[in-house]
């Protein structure tokens, strides 16, 4: 049977048309027997809040978080949620995440943070936890359970011995394609602790997991790559639906690994070439993924931009607001059981993409 | 007004007629294609003022042949009884480029377009189209107008017939052969002075205005047909964004006409082309307009709120606002930054706005002072 | 003509006598050394990529090009929306130093300039050449 649920939920109040206008959202099969269950949350992610001196920091990744915040508060309904998936700084100082709150506080509603590389290996996510909470936690609502993951840790050799000062070790992990670098991993004691916090929650719970390192493994030069992916998915296998949501890469990827649905969210900052672009070397995009077009750089914003998430089935149906460009829709297709996207799927309504070089 | 006659049976000549310098072929849609009389008729309906409430208001009351077809130096403009709208009147020269028409782009046609000003009640004001169906079935000039070259008469014609002349007439109305593209694609270097030439160097260096007002190797209709968001008008209603996006979404669901609402009231006007398409992206956003004749058009920007050249050299030099310290649009487009150009930088690109006066135009405007 | 014969046979005797002095004679060791010196132009390339020398604000090249992506060199010169014209890729690098990271342009052949061109090719060696493509 086909119903449209989600959308009338949407069309319930009169300021709710403003949503039911803007984000065009229709779900063939509702899991939820319990329409008042379906819920929104938002996503913003990466915005890298750059201080350069003083009280200055740079505009263009400012007016990124400024205008996504922005764009957020104006959802009606208002999402139940909002998470920040990570990277609020560029160099993990206090300026820059005191800055990024601050911003970030002009949301209304509560707001879930992610960690990212950049937040944390200046003092190993220290001052971030003071703003913002545990570095890894999970939570429950409305039946489906959200577990968040600090993916970005590292072999501790890197962490602890190799640098001089904390300030060079965030400035080696800062660089994307730094080779100096070391790869992302969530690490023994947070897979053990996964593995308690899962024991607990009934299998066809709806599971929604936030790193910000993709949880799969695409190209490891630009560490858009967890070195321990595997381990983590093994223990996510048992459940029914499970999705992951990624920050860290800057462009929409979306995969079906067995059980698992993976998509990634936008930055507000700066957006990335696919890895394909790297002559050099070999890189696993996922299939399914239909890439992004090429950003142009005189549109600062071009590129970049948030998410409004759907859970209204289950799994989740990320639509990205993407700016000077038309937004896109990438929904969990249940006849081919992965997630696809609604406008650029089939062959007749796809744009063909630029190639990124 | 003769002028453009002369221009209009230039372009007729067809094979032998060439653009002027710096444009690219008009685009003539296949359903309508240009003939002398279809021109000359469209030119008439263009000036009629009968097709209004009052009978005072043509077309060209706004967009005024002798005005490089604006009504400047009004900051909006006024249809009707002296009824004002809440935008500044787009000139007509080169519109037979635009991918779409109006500010907000919300027609997508010449032909389209025309249809509207007829009917909103700040503009001219008539219930529908009738009365003006009514003049050209029965008036001989135009019911003989109509026959020879629509081969129509009576019921017959329609509004299709009488914006397809319109339209035709409109696409005549062209101009480039400016000092600029006789600089730049004539290659006479005495053509610019020396401060047009350091404007030209800003305009497509350190101001990127050349980013939307599009320059090419062979060609330049200084738009790029996008709208954006350049901290004008959005900026006074920002606080009101979320009430009015959302009263105005919810107005548009029950059947509200576009076009009305945008023209007479001023904060639903600010939304701009998200009126049009309800895109979050589009909060704000209008029309790249041409440059082309700009120094003959003031007041600039859609609702006219900029008095001259300079005004709008230092609201963009500024980062899309009045002046420094002033908040930020939080929907501003991205690209729109501080340029930190210097007084004599911004006189420089006045200066060369002023190279980009096409000279039949440079005439009409020097007559009609 | 009596001249350019007499000219070829003075060139002929030369090149008899003097075995080693061909011009394009190129020995293992001149190529080897002439590769480190294009490799300093692209190290000292990677070192400005990644540097916030050029600009003012911080933001350095790389943070939106890792290892130069999305570059393409190999398209240029090729016709460029935010420059009016066909324009070359030193031209489109001064636009990102004078945008994004906020500096001053450089002169074409700056050695900087040098470097980061030197850089960029180097990343997209093996690339097919094809000027103009977007």
């Amino acid at each position: 049977m086909t119903t449209n649920l989600s959308r009338r939920a949407f069309l319930k109040g009169a300021t709710a048309l403003a949503a039911a206008q803007a984000l065009p959202i229709s779900l063939v099969e509702l899991a939820f027997a319990d329409e008042s269950q379906n819920f929104t949350f938002a996503y913003i992610s990466d915005s890298h809040i750059q201080h350069i001196r003083g009280a200055k920091f740079v505009r263009n990744w400012d007016r990124g978080l400024i205008r996504a915040v922005a764009e957020t508060n104006l959802l009606h309904p208002k999402p139940d949620f909002i998470m920040f998936g990570g990277d609020l700084a560029q160099l993990g100082s206090k300026p820059e995440l005191d800055h990024g709150a601050e911003m970030l506080s002009a949301l209304s509603g509560k707001v879930h943070h992610v960690m990212g590389e950049h937040d944390y290996y200046l003092d190993l996510g220290e001052y971030w936890s003071q703003l913002f909470g545990p570095h890894y936690y999970s939570f429950d609502h409305k039946g489906v359970h959200f577990v968040v993951l600090n993916s970005i840790l590292t072999f501790d050799d890197w962490t602890f011995n190799r640098w001089p000062t904390a300030e060079q070790r965030m400035a080696e992990m800062a660089g994307l394609d730094n080779p100096n670098g070391s790869p992302f991993m969530v690490g023994d004691k947070q897979r053990e602790w996964l593995r308690q916090d899962l024991e607990k929650v009934d299998k066809n719970t709806p599971l929604v997991v936030f790193s910000h390192s993709p949880l799969q493994k695409i190209y490891k030069g630009w560490n858009f790559w967890t070195e321990d992916a595997e381990p983590v998915q093994e223990l996510l296998k048992p459940f029914a639906k499970v999705n992951v949501l990624y920050g860290h890469v800057h462009q929409i990827q979306y995969n079906q690994i067995g059980n698992i649905s993976f998509h990634s969210v936008m930055a507000t900052a700066w957006p990335w070439p696919y890895p394909a672009s790297y002559a050099q070397a070999e890189q696993y995009l996922p299939k399914l993924t239909v890439p992004m077009n090429r950003a142009d750089p005189f549109f600062e914003r071009d590129a970049t931009g948030w998410q409004f998430i759907n859970m209204a089935n289950g799994n989740v149906d990320l639509r990205y607001t993407l700016y000077e460009n038309r937004s896109r829709e990438v929904a969990y297709n249940d006849k081919t059981k992965q997630p696809e996207d609604s406008a650029y799927q089939p062959d007749s309504a796809r744009i063909p993409p630029q190639t990124h070089y | 007004m003769k002028a453009l006659a002369l221009l209009g049976l230039a372009l007729l000549a067809g094979a032998v007629y060439a653009e002027p310098l710096g444009l690219p072929p008009v685009p003539i849609p296949a359903d309508n294609p240009q003939s002398a009389e279809k021109i000359k008729l469209g030119d008439k309906l263009f000036h009629d003022k009968r097709f209004s409430s009052t009978g005072a208001v043509a077309c060209s009351n706004c967009h005024d042949d002798a005005k490089a077809f604006t009504d400047s130096p009004r900051r909006v403009s006024e249809g009707v009884n002296k009824l004002t709208g809440t935008r500044n009147a787009p000139t007509v020269i080169n519109a037979a480029y635009m991918k779409t028409q109006f500010w907000d782009g919300r027609s997508p046609s010449l032909e389209d377009q025309a249809l509207y000003p007829f009917l909103n009640p700040v503009e001219m004001a008539l219930p529908d189209h009738g009365p003006i169906l009514k003049i050209v079935r029965n008036d001989p000039d135009y019911a003989a107008a109509f026959q020879s070259v629509f081969g129509k008469s009576g019921e017959a014609i329609t509004m299709k017939e009488v914006t397809q002349a319109i339209a035709s007439f409109e696409r005549t109305v062209v101009a480039g052969n400016s000092p600029f593209d006789r600089w730049y694609y004539g290659h006479d270097e005495r053509a610019l002075t020396p401060a047009q030439v350091r404007g030209f160097q800003v305009f497509v260096g350190q101001g990127r205005c050349v980013s939307c007002h599009v320059i090419e190797q062979t060609q330049a209709l200084f738009t790029d047909n996008r709208f954006h968001n350049i901290g004008v008008g959005i900026t006074a209603v920002q606080a009101d964004v979320p009430k009015l996006a959302g009263a105005f979404l919810e107005a548009k669901a029950k059947g509200v006409d576009v076009d009305v609402a945008v023209l007479t009231d001023k904060k639903t006007s600010e939304l701009g082309r998200f009126a049009v398409t309800d895109q979050f992206d589009d909060l704000g956003g209008f029309k790249t307009p041409t440059l082309r004749n700009i120094a003959l058009t003031a007041p600039y920007m859609h609702d006219g709120s900029l008095k001259t050249l300079k005004d709008v050299m230092t609201h963009y030099n500024n980062g899309g606002i009045a002046k420094a310290g002033d908040r930020v649009n939080d929907f501003l487009s991205g690209g729109i930054r501080p340029l930190n150009l210097t007084s004599q930088q911004m006189d420089d690109l006045v200066a060369f706005m002023q190279a980009l006066t096409s000279p039949e135009f440079a005439q009409t405007a020097a007559k009609a002072k | 003509m009596r001249n350019r014969q007499v000219f070829s046979a003075a060139a002929l005797l030369s090149l008899v006598l003097a075995v080693p002095a061909q011009a394009d004679e190129f020995a293992d060791t001149d190529l080897k050394r002439w590769e480190q010196e294009f490799q300093t132009a692209v190290k000292e390339g990677r070192r400005l990529w990644t540097s916030p020398e050029l600009g003012s604000n911080g933001v350095v090249c790389a943070q939106c090009h890792p290892n130069a992506a999305n570059t393409h060199p190999e398209t240029y010169p090729k016709f460029q929306k935010q420059l009016g014209k066909v324009a070359n890729l030193w031209e489109m690098v001064n636009w990102c130093i004078r945008n994004p990271v906020e500096g001053q342009p450089l002169t074409a052949d700056d050695p900087r300039m040098t470097a980061i061109l030197a850089y960029v090719a180097y990343e997209r060696r093996g690339v097919k050449l094809e000027p103009g493509k977007h």
